[in-house]
């Protein structure tokens, strides 16, 4: 009977038109306007090279850690390239500028190194940032290497030439560490429509929780017509819950892996090599939305619309909270209200999905792993004190 | 025979509010009982707290003997219940409705395929068995309802108003299935505030109102409780009034009404009051276009106890 209770129960879910909406159709459909809205907006935010000159005077010339410094910036070869530099005349230089063809110009004369820009923008500041990092780092070298010279520490030319290198090399590493990355985000793996569709997932996993409301409610004489039916026949009423919540189970399941293939082979979205870690968290996801609705339909007293819009509202809240509008959303609530989202299913499958990319250890990932399984264990304990009635009040 | 179902001192309260009251009776084996009342009567109540589905205040229920509780399986697969709303998935063809129901009482599959066919025989179905419920007529959806639950061939079944809402056709046809199943050996509780209904299928009847009952016997010892014997309408246009102070003199008239060109006539008793009557209008020369007699019904009795129609 537990079999045939799954096999109508499973046939029940699937061909609801409403349930199918939300556990297959809705997700596929926003993850496709993810896919046209976020892969336009990350390619608008590609790293375009910015256009300089340098003035190639003496003063430029007889400087090695500028000279240096604007070569490897400007190196075709450096994955973190900036620059695309043009050495030129001053009078050139304030011609291109003039004309717009470069954003701004450096010169380095015995006052010190200067910047010349015609506005201001996002490459200008970053011209500008970049010649305050590199005259920082030669005020570092050289009161090193005077100190050094002054206690004697190095004293001929060929020693000072080296000393000046190493403390080049190192100082100028600490630099490149220190300062913000800027880079060409979309060679990584994580991006910004990754975190959408990590939520999108997440929000996947959590709308299962109509799923389990549904398949709870047919089977409870205070909720349904037909759980009227069934709670007269001689099933057990654990039985006939168990196997109705399992049909809801696989149907959430087969919902998200729909979503996975079409992510993969039409959205082309790449999930990294960590898929087995991937499907592992996604399970427990669905189990956490399952066990969600299964409270919901025991817990809330109300028709099955209150409660689908209940779950609904806490799919979407958790979502928003976990990125979905905006990935600055999950890094304000993780920064400040840390407890919210460590109680929110949500950002615990958006969370363990981030750390798989994010973090080289699985620490992180398989807390929220254990999170999503005690947040299902606490809601499913929950709900079965609610169970356990046998006869109600009213129907 | 024995009794299938006993209920002794059965009261549920609502809030301070008594949904059902005190109430005794037993069903005997092999019986249609009608359980007849208008809504809000506690009919359908007293079936969810006979089902275990309803906590009640105070009472014992017994099916078959044995007390009846939530856990008591063994009782449950022996029952059929045709709920007031209909209880299909709209997901499920006609069968796939048919053959859950029924697998969640029947395990075997060759018997299980049998009894659905007879089910579908029964209440007339067998050319919709692929039909989704939304596709269905009301009629046709209150038949497969019907199907649902009492395809497991129950010995004791609920049908809790399965007639509202139907066409003709349908009605008779549930009817006669209903017959056809206690032909077959089933016993039967039959709630209803359609009298006509209960004339025709009901053993004995017990009529309910507010929660209590406020008679029962077969339906010829319930009409005893009416004091008249028959009514007589008559179709007539512009009635003058002596006329109608000359109909109430005669011997056996308990009352007489007039309105909208109908006349009204109520006999205590008495054999030929029609004869008599017709008489009386040729002797008068008094033109009418329709003229009837009937018995006593159900409804004279609900309003004779308290004073209301049944449908009220």
């Amino acid at each position: 009977m537990f079999i045939h209770n799954f096999k109508y129960a499973f046939k029940t879910l699937f061909r609801d038109k409403m349930l199918i909406f939300w556990t297959f159709a809705f997700p596929i459909i926003l993850g496709t306007f993810f896919n046209l809205a976020f892969s336009d907006i990350e390619s608008s935010e590609k790293f375009d090279l910015i256009k300089i000159a340098v003035i190639e005077n003496d003063v430029f010339q007889n400087n090695e850690i500028w000279r240096e410094s604007f070569a490897a910036l400007s190196d075709a070869d450096n994955a973190e390239r900036l620059f695309q530099t043009q050495y030129v005349s001053e009078d050139e230089a304030q011609r291109l500028l003039e004309d717009q063809e470069i954003a701004g110009y450096f010169v380095l004369t015995d006052h010190g190194p200067t910047v010349v820009v015609s506005s201001s923008g996002i490459e200008e500041t970053i011209l500008q940032y970049v010649t305050q990092e590199v005259s920082q780092a030669e005020e570092m070298i050289q009161t090193l290497t005077a100190s050094a010279m002054a206690k004697g520490e190095i004293s001929t030319a060929g020693d000072q030439n080296a000393f000046y290198a190493q403390l080049y090399s190192e100082v100028m590493g600490i630099a490149q560490e220190s300062e913000p990355r800027i880079q060409n985000i979309s060679s990584e793996n994580l991006s910004y429509t990754m975190i959408e569709f990590y939520t999108l997932i997440a929000m996947t996993c959590l709308y299962g929780g109509i799923l389990g409301m549904v398949a709870v409610n047919l089977n409870l004489a205070n909720m349904s017509n037909q759980g009227k039916r069934v709670s007269v026949s001689p099933m057990r009423k654990g039985k006939l819950i168990f196997s109705s919540v399992l049909a809801g189970y696989i149907t959430q399941v087969i919902g998200v892996s729909l979503l996975f293939v079409y992510t993969i082979f039409v959205l082309k979205v790449d999930y990294g090599d960590t898929l087995p870690l991937v499907v592992l968290l996604t399970l427990c996801g669905c189990l956490a939305g399952l066990s969600l609705g299964i409270a919901m339909a025991v817990l809330v007293k109300s028709n099955d619309n209150v409660k689908t819009g209940i779950i609904i509202s806490v799919t979407m809240v958790g979502c928003f909270l976990s990125g979905m509008m905006g990935i600055t959303m999950k890094y304000i609530i993780d920064k400040n209200l840390p407890l919210l989202n460590r109680i929110n299913p949500a950002n615990m499958i958006t969370d363990g999905l981030y750390a798989l990319y994010y973090y080289d250890t699985l620490d992180r990932y398989f807390v929220n792993v254990a999170s999503l399984l005690i947040f299902s264990l606490v809601m499913i304990v929950v709900s079965i004190s609610g169970l356990r009635r046998q006869r109600y009040d009213s129907i | 025979m024995g009794n299938v179902i006993e209920v002794q001192n059965l009261t549920k309260e609502y809030k301070n509010i008594k949904a059902v009251d005190a109430l005794s009776f037993e069903v005997r084996e092999g019986e249609i009982l009608g359980l007849l009342g208008p809504n809000g009567s506690g009919k359908s109540t007293t079936i969810n707290c006979i089902l275990s589905l309803l906590n009640f205040s105070k009472g014992s229920i017994k099916l078959f003997g044995s007390e009846m509780k939530p856990d008591a399986y063994e009782l449950k697969s022996k029952v059929g219940v045709v709920f007031q709303d209909v209880a299909v998935f709209d997901e499920l063809t006609v069968y796939e409705n048919i053959d859950y129901f029924c697998g969640l009482y029947i395990k075997n599959k060759g018997i299980r395929k049998q009894y659905i066919q007879d089910a579908l025989t029964l209440v007339g179905l067998e050319e919709f068995t692929k039909f989704r419920p939304k596709q269905l007529s009301g009629g046709l959806l209150r038949r497969l309802n019907i199907a649902c639950g009492i395809a497991h061939k129950p010995k004791l079944i609920f049908l809790d108003e399965p007639t509202v809402a139907v066409d003709p056709q349908s009605r008779n046809n549930i009817l006669d299935g209903i017959k056809q199943l206690r032909d077959n050996g089933a016993t039967i509780v039959y709630t209803t505030h359609y009298m006509e209904e209960v004339e025709i299928l009901c053993d004995r009847v017990i009529i309910l109102d507010k929660g209590a009952i406020l008679a029962s016997g077969t339906n010829d010892e319930l009409k005893e409780l009416a004091k008249i014997e028959e009514k007589i309408t008559v179709e007539i246009s512009n009635l003058d009034a002596r006329y109608i102070e000359a109909i109430k003199q005669f011997e056996t008239v308990d009352m007489v009404t007039y309105s909208d060109n109908l006349l009204l006539i109520t006999y205590q008793k008495g054999k030929n009051n029609l004869v008599a009557l017709m008489d009386f209008l040729k002797q008068e020369g008094i033109e009418y276009s329709k003229i009837y007699s009937e018995r006593p019904t159900l409804n004279d009795v609900f309003l004779e106890l308290t004073g209301k129609e049944l449908r009220d």
